[in-house]
Protein backbone atom coordinates (compact mmCIF):
# COMPACT_ATOMS: atom_id res chain seq x y z
CA UNK A 1 0.00 0.00 0.00
CA UNK A 2 3.04 2.29 0.03
CA UNK A 3 2.75 4.41 -3.13
CA UNK A 4 6.17 5.01 -4.76
CA UNK A 5 7.16 8.26 -6.47
CA UNK A 6 5.95 8.99 -10.01
CA UNK A 7 2.74 6.99 -9.70
CA UNK A 8 0.64 9.96 -8.64
CA UNK A 9 -0.01 13.03 -10.79
CA UNK A 10 1.72 16.21 -9.59
CA UNK A 11 -1.50 17.94 -8.41
CA UNK A 12 -2.44 14.82 -6.43
CA UNK A 13 0.80 14.39 -4.49
CA UNK A 14 1.18 18.15 -4.12
CA UNK A 15 -2.26 18.53 -2.59
CA UNK A 16 -1.84 15.53 -0.31
CA UNK A 17 1.61 16.72 0.84
CA UNK A 18 0.05 20.05 1.83
CA UNK A 19 -2.97 18.43 3.49
CA UNK A 20 -0.83 15.93 5.43
CA UNK A 21 1.60 18.64 6.57
CA UNK A 22 -1.37 20.61 7.89
CA UNK A 23 -2.98 17.59 9.55
CA UNK A 24 0.27 16.48 11.21
CA UNK A 25 0.91 20.07 12.33
CA UNK A 26 -2.52 20.26 13.96
CA UNK A 27 -1.95 16.85 15.57
CA UNK A 28 1.38 17.94 17.05
CA UNK A 29 -0.32 21.00 18.51
CA UNK A 30 -3.13 18.86 19.87
CA UNK A 31 -0.82 16.16 21.20
CA UNK A 32 1.55 18.77 22.63
CA UNK A 33 -0.97 19.73 25.26
CA UNK A 34 -1.27 16.28 26.81
CA UNK A 35 2.06 14.92 25.57
CA UNK A 36 4.93 15.90 27.86
CA UNK A 37 8.50 15.34 26.64
CA UNK A 38 8.64 12.29 28.89
CA UNK A 39 6.30 10.42 26.53
CA UNK A 40 8.44 10.93 23.41
CA UNK A 41 10.87 8.04 24.09
CA UNK A 42 7.83 5.83 24.67
CA UNK A 43 6.31 6.80 21.32
CA UNK A 44 9.62 6.22 19.51
CA UNK A 45 10.01 2.76 21.02
CA UNK A 46 6.37 1.93 20.23
CA UNK A 47 7.13 2.87 16.61
CA UNK A 48 10.02 0.41 16.70
CA UNK A 49 7.57 -2.15 18.12
CA UNK A 50 5.17 -1.71 15.17
CA UNK A 51 8.13 -2.18 12.79
CA UNK A 52 9.30 -5.30 14.61
CA UNK A 53 5.75 -6.68 14.87
CA UNK A 54 5.90 -7.37 11.13
CA UNK A 55 8.33 -10.19 11.89
CA UNK A 56 5.72 -12.15 13.85
CA UNK A 57 3.56 -14.09 11.43
CA UNK A 58 -0.06 -14.95 12.03
CA UNK A 59 -1.29 -18.10 10.26
CA UNK A 60 -4.44 -17.23 8.33
CA UNK A 61 -4.96 -20.43 6.39
CA UNK A 62 -4.17 -21.77 2.92
CA UNK A 63 -0.47 -21.70 3.82
CA UNK A 64 -0.33 -17.90 3.94
CA UNK A 65 0.29 -15.61 6.87
CA UNK A 66 -0.50 -12.05 7.77
CA UNK A 67 1.08 -9.51 10.09
CA UNK A 68 0.02 -6.53 12.16
CA UNK A 69 -0.23 -3.12 10.44
CA UNK A 70 -0.80 -1.42 13.74
CA UNK A 71 -2.76 1.82 13.24
CA UNK A 72 -5.82 0.72 15.22
CA UNK A 73 -3.79 -1.02 17.95
CA UNK A 74 -1.69 2.12 18.51
CA UNK A 75 -4.78 4.36 18.51
CA UNK A 76 -6.48 2.45 21.33
CA UNK A 77 -3.32 2.00 23.42
CA UNK A 78 -1.31 5.22 23.22
CA UNK A 79 -4.15 7.44 21.96
CA UNK A 80 -5.15 8.65 18.47
CA UNK A 81 -3.03 11.82 18.21
CA UNK A 82 0.24 10.14 19.32
CA UNK A 83 -0.65 7.20 17.02
CA UNK A 84 -0.86 9.57 14.02
CA UNK A 85 2.60 10.93 14.87
CA UNK A 86 4.12 7.46 15.36
CA UNK A 87 2.67 6.17 12.06
CA UNK A 88 3.90 9.32 10.26
CA UNK A 89 7.42 8.72 11.59
CA UNK A 90 7.31 5.06 10.58
CA UNK A 91 6.28 6.00 7.03
CA UNK A 92 9.04 8.63 6.81
CA UNK A 93 11.70 6.12 7.94
CA UNK A 94 10.33 3.54 5.50
CA UNK A 95 10.49 6.07 2.65
CA UNK A 96 14.06 7.25 3.34
CA UNK A 97 15.89 4.29 4.86
CA UNK A 98 14.06 1.34 3.32
CA UNK A 99 12.84 2.97 0.06
CA UNK A 100 9.35 1.69 0.82
CA UNK A 101 7.09 4.40 -0.60
CA UNK A 102 8.18 7.59 -2.34
CA UNK A 103 9.51 10.82 -0.83
CA UNK A 104 7.20 13.11 -2.81
CA UNK A 105 4.39 10.59 -2.27
CA UNK A 106 5.08 10.63 1.50
CA UNK A 107 2.20 13.06 2.00
CA UNK A 108 -0.17 10.71 0.20
CA UNK A 109 1.03 7.71 2.22
CA UNK A 110 0.81 9.68 5.48
CA UNK A 111 -2.70 10.79 4.59
CA UNK A 112 -3.85 7.25 3.73
CA UNK A 113 -2.24 5.30 6.52
CA UNK A 114 -1.32 7.67 9.35
CA UNK A 115 -4.16 10.20 9.23
CA UNK A 116 -7.21 8.50 7.65
CA UNK A 117 -6.12 4.99 8.68
CA UNK A 118 -5.58 5.82 12.36
CA UNK A 119 -8.74 7.95 12.59
CA UNK A 120 -10.85 5.25 10.94
CA UNK A 121 -9.28 2.76 13.35
CA UNK A 122 -10.05 4.92 16.37
CA UNK A 123 -13.57 6.03 15.48
CA UNK A 124 -15.41 2.75 16.33
CA UNK A 125 -13.47 2.56 19.61
CA UNK A 126 -14.54 6.10 20.43
CA UNK A 127 -18.19 5.55 19.54
CA UNK A 128 -18.74 1.93 20.62
CA UNK A 129 -15.80 1.30 22.95
CA UNK A 130 -17.74 1.74 26.18
CA UNK A 131 -20.54 -0.68 25.35
CA UNK A 132 -19.19 -3.23 22.86
CA UNK A 133 -15.43 -3.05 23.19
CA UNK A 134 -14.52 -6.23 21.33
CA UNK A 135 -16.61 -5.38 18.30
CA UNK A 136 -15.30 -1.80 18.32
CA UNK A 137 -11.65 -2.90 18.28
CA UNK A 138 -12.22 -5.49 15.55
CA UNK A 139 -14.08 -2.93 13.41
CA UNK A 140 -11.32 -0.41 14.04
CA UNK A 141 -8.63 -2.75 12.72
CA UNK A 142 -10.83 -3.67 9.76
CA UNK A 143 -11.67 -0.08 8.82
CA UNK A 144 -8.12 1.26 9.21
CA UNK A 145 -6.75 -1.09 6.56
CA UNK A 146 -9.78 -0.86 4.27
CA UNK A 147 -9.84 2.95 4.31
CA UNK A 148 -6.07 3.22 3.67
CA UNK A 149 -6.24 0.74 0.82
CA UNK A 150 -9.22 2.21 -0.96
CA UNK A 151 -7.84 5.75 -0.62
CA UNK A 152 -4.56 4.62 -2.21
CA UNK A 153 -6.48 2.97 -5.02
CA UNK A 154 -8.58 6.09 -5.64
CA UNK A 155 -5.48 8.29 -5.71
CA UNK A 156 -3.86 6.04 -8.30
CA UNK A 157 -7.01 6.03 -10.43
CA UNK A 158 -7.50 9.78 -10.22
CA UNK A 159 -3.85 10.22 -11.28
CA UNK A 160 -4.65 8.44 -14.52
CA UNK A 161 -2.95 5.09 -13.77
CA UNK A 162 -4.87 2.73 -16.02
CA UNK A 163 -6.30 -0.27 -14.26
CA UNK A 164 -8.73 -2.70 -15.82
CA UNK A 165 -11.89 -3.28 -13.85
CA UNK A 166 -10.86 -6.82 -12.93
CA UNK A 167 -7.67 -5.57 -11.30
CA UNK A 168 -9.55 -2.94 -9.29
CA UNK A 169 -11.94 -5.64 -8.06
CA UNK A 170 -9.06 -7.97 -7.19
CA UNK A 171 -7.22 -5.29 -5.24
CA UNK A 172 -10.36 -4.28 -3.36
CA UNK A 173 -10.98 -7.93 -2.51
CA UNK A 174 -7.39 -8.27 -1.25
CA UNK A 175 -7.73 -5.12 0.82
CA UNK A 176 -10.95 -6.41 2.37
CA UNK A 177 -9.27 -9.72 3.22
CA UNK A 178 -6.24 -7.97 4.74
CA UNK A 179 -8.65 -5.73 6.64
CA UNK A 180 -10.40 -8.76 8.16
CA UNK A 181 -7.02 -10.22 9.17
CA UNK A 182 -5.95 -6.90 10.72
CA UNK A 183 -9.20 -6.77 12.69
CA UNK A 184 -8.67 -10.32 14.00
CA UNK A 185 -5.02 -9.66 14.91
CA UNK A 186 -5.84 -6.37 16.64
CA UNK A 187 -8.56 -7.86 18.81
CA UNK A 188 -6.53 -10.93 19.81
CA UNK A 189 -3.49 -8.79 20.71
CA UNK A 190 -5.73 -6.51 22.79
CA UNK A 191 -7.18 -9.56 24.58
CA UNK A 192 -3.67 -10.78 25.35
CA UNK A 193 -2.65 -7.29 26.52
CA UNK A 194 -5.62 -7.23 28.88
CA UNK A 195 -4.27 -10.34 30.57
CA UNK A 196 -0.79 -8.78 30.97
CA UNK A 197 -1.89 -5.37 32.22
CA UNK A 198 -5.40 -3.99 31.69
CA UNK A 199 -3.96 -0.48 31.91
CA UNK A 200 -2.36 -0.77 28.44
CA UNK A 201 -5.63 -0.27 26.58
CA UNK A 202 -7.26 3.12 27.05
CA UNK A 203 -10.63 3.50 28.67
CA UNK A 204 -12.85 4.96 25.97
CA UNK A 205 -13.90 8.35 27.32
CA UNK A 206 -17.33 9.89 26.96
CA UNK A 207 -17.65 11.86 23.72
CA UNK A 208 -15.42 14.90 24.12
CA UNK A 209 -13.41 16.65 21.45
CA UNK A 210 -15.90 16.80 18.64
CA UNK A 211 -13.25 17.69 16.06
CA UNK A 212 -11.78 14.23 16.21
CA UNK A 213 -15.15 12.58 15.76
CA UNK A 214 -15.96 14.86 12.81
CA UNK A 215 -12.55 14.22 11.24
CA UNK A 216 -13.04 10.50 11.75
CA UNK A 217 -16.45 10.59 10.10
CA UNK A 218 -14.98 12.49 7.14
CA UNK A 219 -12.20 9.91 6.78
CA UNK A 220 -14.72 7.10 6.98
CA UNK A 221 -17.05 8.70 4.45
CA UNK A 222 -14.16 9.33 2.08
CA UNK A 223 -13.05 5.74 2.38
CA UNK A 224 -16.53 4.34 1.96
CA UNK A 225 -17.34 6.59 -0.99
CA UNK A 226 -14.04 5.72 -2.63
CA UNK A 227 -14.72 2.03 -2.12
CA UNK A 228 -18.20 2.26 -3.64
CA UNK A 229 -17.19 4.40 -6.61
CA UNK A 230 -14.12 2.33 -7.31
CA UNK A 231 -15.95 -0.96 -7.16
CA UNK A 232 -18.82 0.45 -9.23
CA UNK A 233 -16.84 1.94 -12.06
CA UNK A 234 -13.12 2.66 -11.99
CA UNK A 235 -13.63 4.66 -15.18
CA UNK A 236 -15.69 7.20 -13.25
CA UNK A 237 -12.70 8.17 -11.14
CA UNK A 238 -10.40 8.35 -14.15
CA UNK A 239 -12.94 10.57 -15.90
CA UNK A 240 -13.08 12.74 -12.80
CA UNK A 241 -9.30 13.04 -12.95
CA UNK A 242 -9.48 14.06 -16.59
CA UNK A 243 -12.32 16.50 -15.98
CA UNK A 244 -10.33 18.20 -13.26
CA UNK A 245 -7.35 18.29 -15.60
CA UNK A 246 -5.25 16.18 -13.26
CA UNK A 247 -4.51 13.41 -15.71
CA UNK A 248 -4.17 13.59 -19.47
CA UNK A 249 -6.89 14.62 -21.94
CA UNK A 250 -9.08 17.20 -20.20
CA UNK A 251 -12.72 16.83 -21.19
CA UNK A 252 -13.56 20.50 -21.21
CA UNK A 253 -12.03 23.89 -20.52
CA UNK A 254 -12.02 25.08 -16.92
CA UNK A 255 -10.54 28.40 -15.75
CA UNK A 256 -7.29 26.62 -14.94
CA UNK A 257 -7.62 23.88 -17.52
CA UNK A 258 -4.35 22.18 -18.31
CA UNK A 259 -2.97 24.07 -15.34
CA UNK A 260 -2.35 27.02 -17.63
CA UNK A 261 -1.85 30.34 -15.91
CA UNK A 262 -0.17 33.50 -17.16
CA UNK A 263 1.39 33.96 -20.58
CA UNK A 264 4.52 31.92 -20.30
CA UNK A 265 6.24 30.59 -23.40
CA UNK A 266 6.82 27.08 -22.14
CA UNK A 267 3.87 24.84 -21.45
CA UNK A 268 5.80 23.22 -18.63
CA UNK A 269 6.37 26.54 -16.86
CA UNK A 270 2.69 27.37 -17.25
CA UNK A 271 1.63 24.08 -15.74
CA UNK A 272 4.15 24.41 -12.94
CA UNK A 273 2.98 27.93 -12.09
CA UNK A 274 -0.65 26.92 -12.01
CA UNK A 275 0.19 23.86 -9.91
CA UNK A 276 2.20 25.94 -7.46
CA UNK A 277 -0.58 28.52 -7.21
CA UNK A 278 -3.04 25.76 -6.35
CA UNK A 279 -0.62 24.33 -3.82
CA UNK A 280 -0.10 27.69 -2.12
CA UNK A 281 -3.85 28.23 -2.07
CA UNK A 282 -4.43 24.90 -0.33
CA UNK A 283 -1.51 25.53 2.04
CA UNK A 284 -3.01 28.89 2.97
CA UNK A 285 -6.45 27.39 3.51
CA UNK A 286 -5.04 24.64 5.73
CA UNK A 287 -2.98 27.12 7.77
CA UNK A 288 -5.99 29.42 8.19
CA UNK A 289 -8.21 26.50 9.22
CA UNK A 290 -5.63 25.22 11.70
CA UNK A 291 -5.22 28.70 13.21
CA UNK A 292 -8.97 29.10 13.53
CA UNK A 293 -9.32 25.76 15.31
CA UNK A 294 -6.40 26.55 17.59
CA UNK A 295 -7.82 29.98 18.46
CA UNK A 296 -11.25 28.59 19.18
CA UNK A 297 -9.77 25.91 21.42
CA UNK A 298 -7.57 28.33 23.36
CA UNK A 299 -10.44 30.80 23.81
CA UNK B 1 25.11 0.25 14.41
CA UNK B 2 25.67 -1.30 11.01
CA UNK B 3 22.58 -3.40 10.70
CA UNK B 4 21.49 -1.64 7.55
CA UNK B 5 23.79 -1.51 4.55
CA UNK B 6 23.09 2.18 3.91
CA UNK B 7 24.26 2.92 7.46
CA UNK B 8 27.59 1.40 6.52
CA UNK B 9 27.74 3.32 3.23
CA UNK B 10 26.95 6.60 4.93
CA UNK B 11 30.15 6.48 7.02
CA UNK B 12 32.37 7.35 4.02
CA UNK B 13 34.57 10.43 3.56
CA UNK B 14 33.94 11.36 -0.09
CA UNK B 15 33.22 14.94 -1.29
CA UNK B 16 29.54 13.99 -1.45
CA UNK B 17 29.56 12.61 2.12
CA UNK B 18 31.07 15.83 3.47
CA UNK B 19 28.53 18.16 1.80
CA UNK B 20 26.10 19.81 4.19
CA UNK B 21 23.07 17.49 4.57
CA UNK B 22 20.69 20.42 3.99
CA UNK B 23 22.27 21.01 0.56
CA UNK B 24 21.80 17.32 -0.30
CA UNK B 25 18.15 17.34 0.80
CA UNK B 26 17.42 20.43 -1.31
CA UNK B 27 19.11 18.89 -4.36
CA UNK B 28 17.14 15.66 -3.86
CA UNK B 29 13.87 17.59 -3.74
CA UNK B 30 14.73 19.50 -6.94
CA UNK B 31 15.68 16.21 -8.60
CA UNK B 32 12.47 14.44 -7.56
CA UNK B 33 10.19 17.32 -8.56
CA UNK B 34 11.90 17.79 -11.93
CA UNK B 35 11.65 14.05 -12.55
CA UNK B 36 8.00 13.91 -11.48
CA UNK B 37 7.06 16.65 -13.96
CA UNK B 38 9.10 15.18 -16.84
CA UNK B 39 6.86 13.97 -19.64
CA UNK B 40 7.00 10.43 -20.90
CA UNK B 41 8.79 11.16 -24.19
CA UNK B 42 11.48 13.52 -22.87
CA UNK B 43 14.13 10.82 -22.96
CA UNK B 44 17.01 13.33 -23.21
CA UNK B 45 16.03 14.69 -19.79
CA UNK B 46 15.78 11.18 -18.38
CA UNK B 47 19.25 10.31 -19.71
CA UNK B 48 20.73 13.49 -18.19
CA UNK B 49 19.06 12.72 -14.85
CA UNK B 50 20.44 9.19 -14.91
CA UNK B 51 23.92 10.54 -15.74
CA UNK B 52 23.76 12.96 -12.79
CA UNK B 53 22.87 10.07 -10.47
CA UNK B 54 25.61 7.82 -11.86
CA UNK B 55 28.28 10.48 -11.42
CA UNK B 56 26.99 11.02 -7.88
CA UNK B 57 27.38 7.32 -7.08
CA UNK B 58 30.92 7.25 -8.52
CA UNK B 59 31.90 10.48 -6.76
CA UNK B 60 30.63 9.12 -3.44
CA UNK B 61 32.59 5.88 -3.92
CA UNK B 62 29.51 3.74 -3.27
CA UNK B 63 29.37 0.28 -4.87
CA UNK B 64 27.39 1.00 -8.09
CA UNK B 65 26.15 -2.56 -8.60
CA UNK B 66 25.12 -2.97 -4.97
CA UNK B 67 23.22 0.31 -4.99
CA UNK B 68 21.49 -0.34 -8.31
CA UNK B 69 20.47 -3.84 -7.20
CA UNK B 70 19.13 -2.49 -3.93
CA UNK B 71 17.08 0.12 -5.76
CA UNK B 72 15.66 -2.68 -7.94
CA UNK B 73 13.41 -3.58 -5.00
CA UNK B 74 10.93 -1.11 -6.47
CA UNK B 75 10.79 -2.93 -9.84
CA UNK B 76 8.21 -5.67 -9.14
CA UNK B 77 5.65 -3.03 -8.17
CA UNK B 78 6.37 -0.58 -10.97
CA UNK B 79 6.78 -3.33 -13.57
CA UNK B 80 3.28 -4.61 -12.75
CA UNK B 81 1.77 -1.19 -13.31
CA UNK B 82 4.03 -0.65 -16.31
CA UNK B 83 2.73 -3.88 -17.87
CA UNK B 84 -0.88 -2.80 -17.33
CA UNK B 85 -0.22 0.62 -18.87
CA UNK B 86 1.58 -1.02 -21.78
CA UNK B 87 -1.33 -3.40 -22.38
CA UNK B 88 -3.62 -0.37 -22.38
CA UNK B 89 -1.61 0.75 -25.44
CA UNK B 90 0.53 3.45 -23.84
CA UNK B 91 4.07 2.14 -24.33
CA UNK B 92 5.86 5.46 -23.72
CA UNK B 93 4.06 6.02 -20.49
CA UNK B 94 4.75 2.47 -19.29
CA UNK B 95 8.48 2.85 -19.95
CA UNK B 96 8.55 6.27 -18.29
CA UNK B 97 6.71 4.96 -15.22
CA UNK B 98 9.26 2.19 -14.64
CA UNK B 99 12.26 4.38 -15.47
CA UNK B 100 11.16 7.35 -13.38
CA UNK B 101 10.23 5.37 -10.29
CA UNK B 102 13.59 3.54 -10.48
CA UNK B 103 15.56 6.78 -10.85
CA UNK B 104 13.69 8.31 -7.88
CA UNK B 105 14.60 5.31 -5.73
CA UNK B 106 18.28 5.52 -6.74
CA UNK B 107 18.27 9.24 -5.87
CA UNK B 108 16.86 8.62 -2.38
CA UNK B 109 19.41 5.81 -1.85
CA UNK B 110 22.20 8.18 -2.90
CA UNK B 111 21.09 10.66 -0.21
CA UNK B 112 20.81 8.14 2.64
CA UNK B 113 23.93 6.31 1.43
CA UNK B 114 26.03 9.47 1.84
CA UNK B 115 24.42 10.95 4.97
CA UNK B 116 24.29 9.27 8.40
CA UNK B 117 20.72 9.32 9.73
CA UNK B 118 21.39 11.57 12.77
CA UNK B 119 22.81 14.24 10.43
CA UNK B 120 19.94 13.77 7.97
CA UNK B 121 17.39 14.27 10.77
CA UNK B 122 19.33 17.26 12.11
CA UNK B 123 19.14 18.82 8.64
CA UNK B 124 15.42 18.10 8.41
CA UNK B 125 14.89 19.87 11.73
CA UNK B 126 16.93 22.82 10.46
CA UNK B 127 14.71 22.88 7.35
CA UNK B 128 11.55 23.15 9.44
CA UNK B 129 10.45 19.60 10.40
CA UNK B 130 8.80 19.78 13.86
CA UNK B 131 11.12 18.78 16.71
CA UNK B 132 8.67 16.15 17.99
CA UNK B 133 8.82 14.19 14.73
CA UNK B 134 12.62 14.39 14.55
CA UNK B 135 12.96 13.15 18.15
CA UNK B 136 10.47 10.36 17.44
CA UNK B 137 12.41 9.28 14.35
CA UNK B 138 15.67 9.23 16.31
CA UNK B 139 14.24 7.04 19.07
CA UNK B 140 12.46 4.83 16.55
CA UNK B 141 15.58 4.19 14.49
CA UNK B 142 17.79 3.70 17.55
CA UNK B 143 15.53 0.99 19.00
CA UNK B 144 14.34 -0.55 15.74
CA UNK B 145 17.08 -3.19 15.74
CA UNK B 146 16.85 -3.84 19.47
CA UNK B 147 13.11 -4.54 19.35
CA UNK B 148 13.41 -6.49 16.08
CA UNK B 149 15.98 -8.74 17.71
CA UNK B 150 13.56 -9.32 20.57
CA UNK B 151 10.82 -10.19 18.09
CA UNK B 152 13.24 -12.67 16.50
CA UNK B 153 13.91 -14.26 19.91
CA UNK B 154 10.17 -14.57 20.57
CA UNK B 155 9.70 -16.24 17.21
CA UNK B 156 12.49 -18.74 17.80
CA UNK B 157 11.17 -19.48 21.30
CA UNK B 158 7.67 -20.11 19.96
CA UNK B 159 9.05 -22.42 17.25
CA UNK B 160 11.08 -24.32 19.87
CA UNK B 161 8.05 -24.83 22.06
CA UNK B 162 5.50 -25.82 19.44
CA UNK B 163 7.23 -26.20 16.10
CA UNK B 164 4.93 -25.50 13.23
CA UNK B 165 2.29 -27.99 14.28
CA UNK B 166 -0.89 -27.46 16.22
CA UNK B 167 -4.23 -26.08 15.21
CA UNK B 168 -4.31 -22.81 13.30
CA UNK B 169 -6.44 -21.17 15.94
CA UNK B 170 -4.04 -21.93 18.75
CA UNK B 171 -1.04 -20.81 16.68
CA UNK B 172 -2.87 -17.55 15.93
CA UNK B 173 -3.45 -17.05 19.65
CA UNK B 174 0.18 -17.83 20.43
CA UNK B 175 1.33 -15.21 17.92
CA UNK B 176 -1.03 -12.66 19.50
CA UNK B 177 0.41 -13.50 22.90
CA UNK B 178 3.95 -13.04 21.60
CA UNK B 179 3.03 -9.63 20.19
CA UNK B 180 1.44 -8.60 23.49
CA UNK B 181 4.61 -9.61 25.33
CA UNK B 182 6.69 -7.64 22.81
CA UNK B 183 4.40 -4.65 23.35
CA UNK B 184 4.75 -4.83 27.13
CA UNK B 185 8.55 -5.23 26.98
CA UNK B 186 8.87 -2.28 24.60
CA UNK B 187 6.67 -0.20 26.88
CA UNK B 188 8.67 -0.89 30.03
CA UNK B 189 11.96 -0.59 28.15
CA UNK B 190 10.96 2.91 27.02
CA UNK B 191 10.37 3.97 30.62
CA UNK B 192 13.80 2.69 31.60
CA UNK B 193 15.44 4.39 28.62
CA UNK B 194 13.89 7.71 29.51
CA UNK B 195 14.98 7.55 33.15
CA UNK B 196 18.52 6.61 32.11
CA UNK B 197 18.65 9.49 29.61
CA UNK B 198 17.46 11.99 32.22
CA UNK B 199 20.10 10.68 34.62
CA UNK B 200 22.75 11.40 31.98
CA UNK B 201 21.48 14.96 31.49
CA UNK B 202 19.27 14.67 28.38
CA UNK B 203 17.65 18.05 27.79
CA UNK B 204 15.04 17.19 25.20
CA UNK B 205 17.23 17.45 22.11
CA UNK B 206 19.94 15.33 20.47
CA UNK B 207 22.99 17.33 19.43
CA UNK B 208 25.44 16.53 16.64
CA UNK B 209 29.10 16.02 17.55
CA UNK B 210 30.29 18.24 14.71
CA UNK B 211 27.70 20.91 13.91
CA UNK B 212 26.46 21.47 10.37
CA UNK B 213 27.97 24.30 8.36
CA UNK B 214 26.48 25.44 5.06
CA UNK B 215 29.63 26.74 3.35
CA UNK B 216 30.28 28.35 -0.03
CA UNK B 217 31.06 24.95 -1.54
CA UNK B 218 27.64 23.68 -0.43
CA UNK B 219 25.96 26.70 -2.01
CA UNK B 220 27.82 26.12 -5.29
CA UNK B 221 26.96 22.40 -5.19
CA UNK B 222 23.26 23.07 -4.62
CA UNK B 223 23.05 25.86 -7.20
CA UNK B 224 25.01 24.07 -9.92
CA UNK B 225 23.18 20.74 -9.75
CA UNK B 226 19.76 22.33 -9.36
CA UNK B 227 20.45 24.59 -12.37
CA UNK B 228 21.67 21.63 -14.45
CA UNK B 229 18.59 19.58 -13.62
CA UNK B 230 16.15 22.43 -14.32
CA UNK B 231 17.91 23.34 -17.57
CA UNK B 232 17.78 19.72 -18.68
CA UNK B 233 14.07 19.76 -17.97
CA UNK B 234 13.21 23.03 -19.71
CA UNK B 235 15.50 22.64 -22.78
Amino acid sequence: MHIPDNFLATPVWGTLDAVSAGAVGVTIRRAGRDLPDTRIPLLGVMGAFVFAAQMINFPVGAGTSGHLVGGALLACTIGPAPAVLVMTTILAIQAFVFQDGGVLALGANVFNMAVAGVLAGYLPFRLLGASRRGLAIFTGGFLSVLVSGSLALCELLISGVRMPRALVFTSLGLFAMNALIEGAITISVVQALDKLNPGFVQKPAAARGRILVVLGCVALLLGAAGFLIASGSPDAIQNLGQTLGISARPAFQTPMANYAAGNFESAWLRRATAGLTGLLLICGLCAAGARMIARRRSA
Amino acid sequence: MHHVLVDHWSQGRSPLHTRDPRAKILVLLVFLIVLATTTANAYVTLVIDAAVLMSGILLAGLPPIGLLVRAAGILPFSATFGAITWMAGDGWRAAALIEKSYLSTVAVLLLVGTTPLPRLLGAMEALGTPRVLVLLAQFLYRYLFVISEQAQHLRVAAACRAGSGGRRQSRFKAAAGALAVLFARSYYRAEGIHRAMLARGFGGRFSLLNPMRFGALDAVFTGAIAALLILARVQ
